[in-house]
């Protein structure tokens, strides 16, 4: 039997098992378990216990909990509303005013919080009311969100770009920097559309009755200053090299704590409440991340990823080619997978030819997590849209809609790094001399 | 037996939630310690332990909150009694894994503490005793599946299918990513 035909049959178990609804961590055990059982002499068991024991005993991987329990410290504060109210001022001039709200608070709160629903929920909760109450357009609004939703996990810190730093073995640091400048370009071309479709529909935007003087804007945004202090502060630390990852994160709860003291929101059912759900999310992260490690194994001992490889590589494919197969591939499996479990599930088989085409692995991190971004907005599993489907008491197919225009941008910021790859890779090279 | 079941699988999960909150603060005292010219010993390894273990122990609590993820799109859009039949199709599969599972990890670290094996880093303690979290961890995950097949077999619905919709019906989103 070729590898080739191995490839085939763990990959229609591991279908089968999914699509049954086996908890995803345990259906790629079941799958590693077989392909070591039936297609090499290795024991499985050994395997299953280092893989399980060495991918969560971890010292880099424990940046992971606590970047996810600061954003939810923060998610309980009362953040989003400051954010409205300290946001609103300032960008009345703009056409489209207020709607370029969702886009920048989406783009601040990704910067302290690591996952894109958590971001998508929390800003929507204060902006959404507050636009209809004023009589902005819904469908942009809800699709402005949607789409902005997702820089939670673009801008660092992000939770996926941790996972994806393990799973690749390049440095956690290198890809958070990485994804800034990226993250600051979707955010242009986000409200670069709310400008255009604002310039084409006036009538779609009411007028501000509002005016402010600069003290009055100024007074207004007081309680954004500790959340801007706190990014400021947790990039820089690590960009100067004086903290790492798992440091910078544990600095970051002390810092949301601060910030959810002085708003008032800290009590201790908020602490227990963040900490037990930050010890179930990453509980389900790490979890998956061990059954990705024994399959992880197996693949090694079969051969598998090696083959693909040099399979693909015997086709000589257009780099641009192969980055768009493999973006159309990453788009149907975020229909229904999460993009934990996208990124796991593929990197131990998609990076040896990623490599071998000659892209660099940073460049590849930031490019799954905009695929993963795209995911979340698609459906029939898009997160975002459930997101919003609950909040606003539309169907999620009408937040689909609305979010096309936001999706394409998406698309052309995925385009415009694969063109132009510095766009990535420069400020990581520049801050990170090591 | 209920309240039994209950306490176990809280009191693992609050454990492991002792674990995270132990990093933030090992790491933080790591941090200032440097500062101050004091080098933590083995802080590194500690973390690691301490990761490992918030992830184990709270597998059962965690399942049980139906937080474990897995592909609904299918078993989402069965009628009751045609999904009734696949819970109890996933649930034996997760059975068996599980078990497996547990013995496989059990035998491990009943073998490393035969051979009296010790950790590599710079703390010199039986690598068993860290590594106590994962068999303690899966034994817990097991008990807990067992005990959703059996409130399934019983005609009940599953633990995690009810926290689950109780989580859609409040609008709370803190465990999508």
């Amino acid at each position: 039997m070729s590898t080739l035909d191995i490839a085939l049959i763990l990959l229609a178990v591991l279908l089968v098992l999914l699509l049954g609804g086996l908890w995803i961590a345990l259906a790629l055990a079941v799958t590693a378990w077989v392909g070591l059982q039936f297609f090499t002499s290795t024991p499985p068991d050994v395997n299953l216990f280092q893989s399980f024991w060495g991918s969560s005993a971890s010292w880099t991987l424990a940046a992971l909990p606590l970047f996810i329990w600061m954003g939810e410290i923060l998610y309980r504060t009362k953040l989003s509303e400051e954010m409205f109210k300290g946001l609103a001022p300032w960008l009345g001039w703009l056409p489209g005013r207020l709607m370029h709200v969702n886009v920048l608070a989406c783009g601040i709160f990704g910067t302290v919080s690591g996952s894109s629903a958590a971001t998508c929920a929390t800003i929507a909760k204060v902006a959404l009311p507050e636009l209809k109450a004023r009589g902005y357009d819904e469908k942009t609004c809800l699709g402005s969100l949607c789409g902005a939703g997702t820089l939670g996990i673009l801008l660092p810190p992000s939770i996926i770009m941790v996972v994806y730093a393990v799973a690749a073995e390049v440095s956690i640091l290198k890809v958070f920097i990485a994804g800034i400048i990226p993250g600051v370009l979707l955010m242009l071309l986000f409200s670069g559309y709310i400008i255009a479709w604002a310039l084409y529909y006036p009538e779609k935007t009411p007028l501000e009755t509002n005016t402010y003087t600069l003290r009055e804007k100024l007074y207004l945004s007081r309680h954004l200053i500790p959340c801007l202090l706190l990014i400021v502060f947790i990039v820089w630390v690590m960009a100067a090299g004086w903290a790492t990852a798992t440091e910078a994160a544990a600095f970051g709860v002390l810092g949301a704590f601060g910030i959810a003291a002085a708003s008032g929101g800290l009590s201790w059912v908020s602490f227990r409440d963040s900490l037990m759900g930050a010890t179930r999310l990453s509980c389900m992260i790490l979890f998956i991340l061990g059954g990705a490690a024994f399959l992880s194994s197996c693949m090694a001992f079969t051969g598998i990823p090696k083959a693909l490889a040099s399979f693909v590589a015997e086709m000589n494919p257009n780099p641009y080619m192969l980055i768009a197969v493999l973006a159309m591939i990453y788009i149907v499996l975020g229909t229904a997978l999460d993009g934990v479990s996208m990124i796991v599930l593929t990197t131990s088989i998609v990076l040896p030819m990623v490599e071998k085409a000659g892209f660099d692995l940073v460049w590849f991190g930031i490019f799954i997590v905009l695929l993963v971004e795209i995911a979340e907005v698609t459906p029939p599993l898009g997160f975002n849209l459930f997101v919003l489907q609950t909040m606003s008491g539309k169907d999620s197919t009408y937040v689909a809609r609305a979010s096309i225009p936001f999706f394409f941008m998406m698309v052309l910021t995925i385009a415009l790094i694969t063109v132009f790859p510095a766009i990535v890779t420069w400020l990581p090279e520049v801050v990170i001399r090591k | 037996m209920r309240r039994a079941l209950d306490n176990l699988y809280a009191a693992a999960g609050v454990a492991a939630a002792v674990c995270l909150a132990g990093i933030c603060v090992l790491m933080l005292a790591q941090a200032f310690a440097r500062e101050a010219g004091i080098l933590i010993r083995g802080a590194d390894d500690i973390s690691a332990w301490l990761c490992a273990g918030s992830a184990f122990l709270a597998l059962g609590h965690t399942f049980r909150k139906g937080e474990l993820i897995r592909v609904g799109l299918w078993v989402e859009r069965l009628g009751a009694a045609a999904r009734r039949r696949a819970e109890i199709a996933a649930l034996l599969v997760a059975v068996l894994c599980t078990g497996y599972m547990t013995w496989a990890v059990t035998r491990f670290v009943f073998e490393s503490w035969k051979f009296n094996e010790v950790a590599q880093g710079l703390i010199k303690i039986p690598i068993w005793i860290p590594q106590l979290s994962l068999v303690l961890g899966t034994l817990i995950f097991l008990i807990a599946v067992l005990d959703e097949l059996v409130a399934v077999l019983r005609g009940e619905k599953p633990a995690y299918q009810l926290a689950e919709e109780a989580r859609r019906n409040s609008g709370d989103f803190s465990e999508m990513l």
